[in-house]
């Protein structure tokens, strides 16, 4: 099969750039320690007021360390706050792990400005570990629709300054 | 069921007409207008959400004025029944043009499209009755009412009949015809049927075992892992479904619009081949943030999904090499003016290279999505929809606007109604869209969710306030340019009056080098399963909970448990 001499130059182009990318995503793992959710167990929802998510919330771990549960649910993250935009508060410079499940249909989980972008599965549980290093406000957001109150389901980090 | 005799159609332009169910005019019409009708009912509900999520705007949808109604109908309209519909009718005409014969079984022709037409009604039945707010990946635990699956059951069971009569087609005239080379547009035309009927066991199985026995109550839970990676499975092998049809045309008939010739027949062959086969193990990249997928399966599907680059990657040279002859041809000396120095007063090719242009930050875009780590700042952004409406939206939807400027005349038997409202339809939707891209791109990075109706949001992205207001320009702008496309459609169904002067632009012979081997279809699906095997299998037996089975209840879309 005959291929034109620049057309073996372009798919040789196209091979160099490929793998370039491809350099870069295992960079990103090996070097920059990115992770991408992963399995870490399934959860009944019937069974969810029987498990580690009964009471939803923050739990200090250690020296700017904490766990955060949640549980998604139409249309509320329950993170363990009674705000009518509930909203959690560590400091600065927290390493944050989040545990979290769905009690019915599919839900999403975005921080904004941090990279947690995970789904929440009824049936499965999801986490992922973030630090938060600047302060302010980012609002957690269900980025996968969810019926009509999906919109407004949303929950916020607070980070203040100082310890 | 017996074969139809082989009908020999003339070059010229003059249709059979051996009663009107056998004709090509009504076996073409009726399934590329009933696409029409489906995008008609889609297209003019997409600019309406970009006014309802602007924060300056926030206006209500018309006629469908809930949110997720609308988006449901955008999604369905456009994505599943207008592009399957026009796809089946444009690939009859392809393949009984260029072959010169009628299809295996008229009779089959028409089975297949009253059930894919009963399963249009259906679908619009449940979503018009607020039935089936479900989007259209309609992901599980969510339940629509059972005419909504029962409809895409019909519309996919429509699908397998279509690709048996292209292949017994095929195989018929193989058989008079052992020697000769296929016309590179059949032989797109059957990739992509092949791929497609791979790719729609995983929908088919999701839909007959989970879905549509839990609408009907006949089980009572699901597993809305195991339902993604069904549907995704299907899904991303959906997107090249749409995508080789607009190949074709630029492989295999732009050439003859332009006045130039394809470049290299034998890698637009390779290209559709690696297509066909590389589009089915890379569905597992839409759920790179999924809990219950290991990380190691995605890294897998990754590498598959920048092989599946590849044949874009040819094709953009292929066709550019093709375009560069054109442009040669009507004067261009420089290295780069033949890209302007083509015939952009057609309509017909000005669609197409706008598509291609749209393609380009489409196919970026695509890349960037596949890239495992990098998905995590996009997945479920309003960068996603700025992605594939670069994709389905501009490449695919505006070469399927530039084949409609020629195939609906000659269905007609009249010329086109206006080239002038023809071209700035095109315009209009090359800019709209490419504003609508950077704008929900740019909203996307900086954490606007799609799927969302940011009208009725409690919260407020400051940031992405700019963006989301401009994207309305965008609105507008692909707004009239729907309107000025069925104005011409309909303009030229009933008020034209020129006669019709452009020539189909089929091939019925090929000067090909391309070696016979090409079409061992059963080599191409040993490898398509093997690769199953290696991709998706262990993908399966991750998301199946084989001790517990299914354990979540079905919801209803407005709220509350499914009650069927």
């Amino acid at each position: 099969m005959h291929i034109d001499r620049l057309e073996r130059y372009w798919i040789i182009a196209v091979g160099v750039v490929l793998g370039a990318f491809g350099a870069a995503i295992v960079a990103s793992v090996v070097v920059f320690g990115v992770r991408l959710p992963s399995p870490v167990g399934r959860i009944d929802p019937a069974k969810i007021k029987e498990s580690e998510f009964a009471t939803p919330g923050l739990t200090q771990d250690g020296d700017h360390t904490y766990t955060l549960r949640v549980v998604a649910k139409m249309w509320k993250f329950d993170v363990g706050s009674k705000e009518p935009q509930p909203t959690i508060k560590i400091p600065a410079g927290s390493r944050l792990k989040i545990i979290a499940t769905s009690l019915d249909v599919t839900h999403g989980f975005y921080v904004e400005q941090h990279d947690v972008n995970v789904m929440l599965l009824p049936g499965q549980i999801s986490q992922v570990e973030v630090t938060f290093n600047k302060p302010g406000v980012f609002h957690i957001i269900c980025h996968e629709y969810c019926g009509p109150g999906h919109q407004a389901m949303v929950a916020a980090i607070e980070v203040n300054e100082g310890n | 069921m017996q074969h139809t005799k082989a009908l020999t159609i003339t070059p010229e332009l003059t249709f059979p007409k051996v009663g009107f169910l056998t004709s090509e005019q009504w076996i073409v019409g009726s399934h590329v207008l009933t696409g029409l009708m489906a995008l008609l009912i889609g297209i003019f509900l997409g600019p309406f959400q970009v006014f309802r999520r602007a924060p300056a705007l926030k206006w209500a949808i018309p006629v469908f004025s809930y949110y997720y109604q609308a988006l449901t109908v955008h999604g369905v309209m456009n994505a599943l029944f207008f592009t399957t519909f026009f796809i089946v009718g444009f690939s009859y005409f392809t393949v009984m043009r260029s072959l010169k014969r009628n299809m295996w079984s008229t009779k089959l022709v028409w089975a297949a499209y009253v059930l894919m037409l009963v399963g249009l009604l259906l679908v619009v039945y449940a979503l018009v009755t607020n039935q089936a707010n479900v989007l259209y990946t309609f992901y599980p635990s969510l339940i629509a009412h059972p005419a909504f699956y029962l409809g895409l059951v019909l519309l996919v069971v429509g699908t397998w009949l279509v690709t048996a009569n292209l292949f017994l087609t095929y195989m018929l005239w193989r058989k008079e015809n052992p020697q000769e080379h296929l016309p590179l547009a059949v032989f797109a035309t059957l990739t992509n049927f092949v791929l497609w009927c791979v790719a729609s066991f995983g929908v088919a199985i999701e839909v007959l075992f989970m879905l549509l026995p839990l609408s009907l109550g006949l089980i009572s839970h699901t597993d809305p892992q195991a339902g993604r990676a069904l549907f995704w499975f299907f899904g991303h092998p959906l997107v090249y479904f749409w995508l080789l049809p607009a190949y074709t045309s630029w492989y295999a008939m732009l050439p003859k619009q332009a006045n130039s010739r394809i470049f290299s027949d034998p890698l637009a062959r390779v290209a559709f081949i690696l297509l066909m086969i590389f589009s089915i193990p890379v569905g597992v990249h839409h759920m790179f943030t999924d809990p219950g997928v290991s990380a190691v399966m995605k890294g897998i599907q990754t590498v598959f999904t920048f092989v599946v680059a590849i044949p874009s990657l040819l094709t953009a040279f292929n066709v550019g090499a093709m375009l560069e002859r054109a442009g040669r041809n009507r004067g261009a000396k420089g290295p780069f003016d033949w890209m302007w120095k083509q015939d952009w007063r057609n309509p017909v090719i000005a669609a197409q290279i706008s598509a291609m242009i749209l393609f380009i930050t489409g196919g970026i875009s695509g890349i960037m999505n596949a890239s495992l780590t990098l998905n995590i700042a996009l997945h479920n952004t309003s960068w996603i929809p700025a992605h594939f409406h670069q994709t389905l939206g501009g490449a695919v939807t505006l070469t399927f606007m530039g084949i409609c400027y020629w195939l609906i005349p000659m269905i007609r038997g009249r010329g086109l109604y206006s080239a002038n409202v023809a071209l700035w339809q095109v315009h209009t939707w090359s800019i709209g869209m490419m504003i609508f891209g950077y704008t929900y791109g740019a909203a996307g990075l900086l954490g606007v969710p799609r799927r969302t109706d940011l009208g009725a949001a409690p919260y407020i992205n400051e940031l992405a306030v700019p963006y989301l207001n401009a994207s309305v320009i965008g609105g507008v702008l692909l707004l009239i340019s729907g309107i000025l496309f069925f104005v011409n459609i309909f303009g030229t169904l009933f008020f034209s009056k020129a006669p019709l002067t452009e020539e189909a632009p089929i091939d019925t012979y090929v000067e090909s080098k391309s070696p016979l081997w090409m079409e061992k279809w059963g080599l191409w699906l040993s490898i398509v399963a093997i690769l199953c095997v290696i991709a998706w299998v262990p993908v399966f037996l991750e998301v199946f909970d084989f001790t517990n089975g299914f354990q979540t209840p079905g919801y209803n879309p407005n709220g509350g448990i499914y009650k069927p």
